[in-house]
């Protein structure tokens, strides 16, 4: 992905990426609260909304194209910026309740409004996002200020006219799913019949109407009867994008299970269980830790299952149980670093994966702000770098690469100069478009390929 | 081990463990047990720190206690496969430790035992230094790190009632056999009283307690007596306007032997507990 080739295999040629817009305040000026937590593309890709730590949601809109420069698509302004949880107290257990936004999922828009979900450790909300443009004008009974005229000044009636204005987006908290959690939500999920969705925390997941706040169903409980029995915990989950029946959720143990709520209320039971046997020459005292997903998305075809663990991204064919049917190696580099890792924690940090709209190629993120992109044709990657310096506008991004000694390339990094502490977590993919969405703590970067607009 | 530009205050402890794990990953020569103590220790440390958060993660708290589990039952089968005490490190090695790296975790033994127990502690003494810096870890101490871990969590996150009447296996502190009597309904309301305390007390007192056996605490008391559910009935009543400080004492489940015997150590000690009870209800 690194070259462009022209014609290559089914006439597809090599992706460069280059910077489209970058959002965010200058490192040095970063404040916890900016550190941004969640990234989602909406349907079409035209809203591109993100969750950070203070609670807040900032919503993107893509400019619409302009015919000049077809090239030079449509950039993302912000849209509307509003505070979605805030911290709270729970004095039942003298707890503190983070406003962070975890996830944030888009619903399929069907009027003029949009709607997403938003949630924190323990709360769900639903939030209208609506645009106003117009007001009306020629009240008979009020002013233009809105003060009650004086009547005897009122001879004539008058029919109020619509009159444009500054165009105003209003987001309104339409519902709020509360106290559905014990544990700390880790994702939410939209079913394909736009009614219901369901939340998953560490060990239970529930299903809610969208209409319906006070009630939830209960779907799978993995909680022990004894705690001390707990050896594992639900990581993420997913409904699948076109089966409503059907839902995956991944576990600390790197398996996965896909129920199916037809067979019973409470699925506990899975109707296939993913797991990949342990390679026995890759066994450490690590193996448990880094073999726990943490994240799960489903292909756009929904044949496949894409999911992250410590060291890699595995796709997984719904008819195969027994592995992957690909695995890609994202920074082996680190299986000899594990205990350091695990000392300062870094070991338990959570990659997101994401497919393009194609599902050809599949990208997740790494460390010293460097983000991977698999092609599953070409089996070609690439590693770039979501960095101010190394990302100068419209200048293509140079792939990275890290050396584990031996020969070392100019402009390699080794493995002991790589900065632990930017890390990119979060990434998304415009459904349609080849245009991503990386999150490096405090900036948004949004990359686009120039070669490609459109997918192959 | 963090990127080289970003410069970070380290205590002594951090120093010695980032300098220790720095070590683990680059050095092959470092002999199994060793990393693997290292390991163990670790875990450990990350539990306590965890332990005194107010809300630990649950997620991480589960992964590390599955890491030690995983070494505990390693380390129990070796000692079960030796009959004598293995010193917490080194065996001599003509046939080396596989490394992390290449063959997983295999039980390798020494080739025998004497030779064993004489090098012990020859090795020992010059692996010295790295040996101070851990802490020699009891499978007790573990187990209840684990258990006091979880269960703490339990009460933390989830307001449904304890489920803790339910005998667990082996990680409870040993129990008292000198009652003699059936100690399954001792260890059934030991932990019932033991929950108690531990949805009413911090989550440091818990392990405390647990760290304690029990009976440490009621040590002057005999609880023998509530095992027999003859006395109780006929010593109830000439005692019924105390009754309401009885209450309490009706959490522990009614008896199920009894002896002439029984019955005069229930009478004093049924008074002495009386006593004590008024005191405590201030009346």
């Amino acid at each position: 992905m690194s070259h462009k080739q022209a014609g290559g295999p089914a006439g597809e040629s090599a992706a460069d990426w280059c910077l489209y817009q970058l959002n965010g305040a200058a490192e040095f000026e970063v404040s916890e609260a900016d550190i941004i937590s969640t990234v989602e593309f909406n349907h079409t890709g035209e809203l591109l909304a993100t969750g950070d730590k203070g609670g807040r949601v900032v919503i993107f809109q893509r400019e619409p194209e302009s015919k000049n420069e077809p090239y030079n698509q449509g950039e993302y302004n912000v849209y509307s910026t509003f505070q979605s949880h805030e911290p709270e107290f729970d004095y039942l257990k003298s707890l503190e309740i983070e406003e962070k936004i975890n996830k944030i999922k888009w619903l399929p828009q069907q009027n003029a409004a949009h709607s997403l979900l938003s949630t924190n450790d323990k709360t769900i909300k639903l939030w209208k996002i609506t645009e106003r443009d117009k007001r009306p004008e020629g009240y008979n009974l009020k002013d233009e200020e809105g003060k009650l005229k004086d009547l005897s000044t009122v001879t004539s009636l008058q029919v109020p006219v619509l009159k444009p204005m500054d165009l105003m987006v209003e987001v309104t908290p339409r519902r709020i799913f509360a106290n559905g959690h014990t544990y700390h939500v880790n994702s939410i999920s939209v079913n394909s019949d736009c009614e219901t969705y369901m939340s998953a925390d560490d060990l239970r997941i529930n299903l809610w109407h969208l209409a319906i706040t006070d009630r939830s169903f209960n779907i799978v409980d993995i909680k022990p009867a004894n705690m001390e029995d707990l050896t594992e915990v639900i990581t993420a989950s997913e409904f699948h994008p076109h089966h409503c029946n059907l839902f995956v959720y991944s576990s600390s143990k790197g398996s996965l299970r896909l129920c199916d709520m037809r067979a019973s209320a409470l699925c506990d039971k899975h109707s296939k269980l993913y797991e990949e046997p342990e390679d026995p020459s890759n066994r450490s005292f690590f193996s448990e830790i880094i073999s726990s997903v943490s994240d799960v998305k489903f292909s756009h075809s929904g044949r496949y299952m894409l999911t992250r663990d410590y060291l890699t991204v595995k796709v997984w064919d719904l008819n195969m149980e027994t592995k992957p049917v690909e695995t890609y190696q994202v920074h082996d580099y680190l299986r000899s670093k594990l205990c350091s890792l695990y000392e300062n924690d870094c070991i338990f940090d959570k990659f997101e994966c994401a497919w393009n709209g194609s599902d050809s190629v599949i990208m997740t993120g790494a460390y010293n702000n460097f983000f991977r992109m698999f092609d599953r044709n070409t089996k070609r990657d690439v590693t770039l770098e979501a960095s101010r310096e190394s990302s100068k506008p419209r200048a293509i991004l140079k792939p990275r690469r890290v050396c584990v000694g031996g020969k070392r390339r100019k402009d390699d990094i080794s493995v002991d100069s790589l900065d632990f502490t930017k890390k990119i977590l979060h990434t998304a993919w415009h459904p349609t478009e080849n245009i991503i969405a990386i999150a490096a703590t405090n900036n948004l970067y949004i990359f686009q390929d120039k070669v490609n607009s459109e997918m192959h | 081990m963090l990127g080289r530009g970003l410069k970070r205050k380290l205590s002594d402890y951090e120093e010695n463990m980032a300098g220790l794990s720095s070590a683990f990953d680059s050095s092959r020569s470092l002999p199994y047990p060793l990393k693997r103590q290292l390991v163990l220790n670790m875990c450990l440390t990350k539990l306590q720190t965890y332990k005194m958060l107010v809300e630990p993660n649950l997620h991480r708290s589960v992964l590390i206690a599955n890491t030690v589990r995983q070494i505990q039952e390693e380390m129990r089968q070796e000692s079960n496969q030796q009959p004598v005490n293995i010193c917490p490190g080194i065996t001599p090695s003509s046939h080396s430790y596989p490394g992390m790296e290449s063959s997983g975790i295999s039980l390798q033994l020494p080739s025998g035992i004497s030779q064993q127990e004489s090098s012990c502690c020859d090795l020992r003494s010059v692996e010295d230094p790295i040996e101070n810096s851990l802490l020699i870890v009891s499978d007790d101490d573990m187990s209840s790190a684990i258990s006091s871990i979880l269960k703490d969590l339990d009460f933390v996150e989830d307001i449904s009632p304890p489920t803790c009447l339910v005998p667990s296996g082996d990680d409870q502190p040993k129990f008292p056999e000198n009652t003699g009597l059936k100690l399954e309904d001792d260890r059934q309301d030991l932990k019932g009283a033991e929950c108690v305390f531990g949805s009413f007390e911090i989550s440091n007192s818990t392990s405390y307690l647990k760290d304690l056996a029990i009976d440490d605490i009621f040590e002057d008391i005999d609880t023998s007596m509530y095992d027999s559910d003859f006395c109780c009935p006929p010593l109830m009543p000439p005692r019924s306007p105390s009754l309401a400080t009885e209450e309490p004492l009706k959490t522990f489940p009614s008896c199920n032997s009894s002896s002439a015997s029984n019955i005069q150590i229930c009478r004093t000690d049924l008074s002495e507990l009386d006593h004590i009870m008024e005191i405590l209800v201030g009346s």
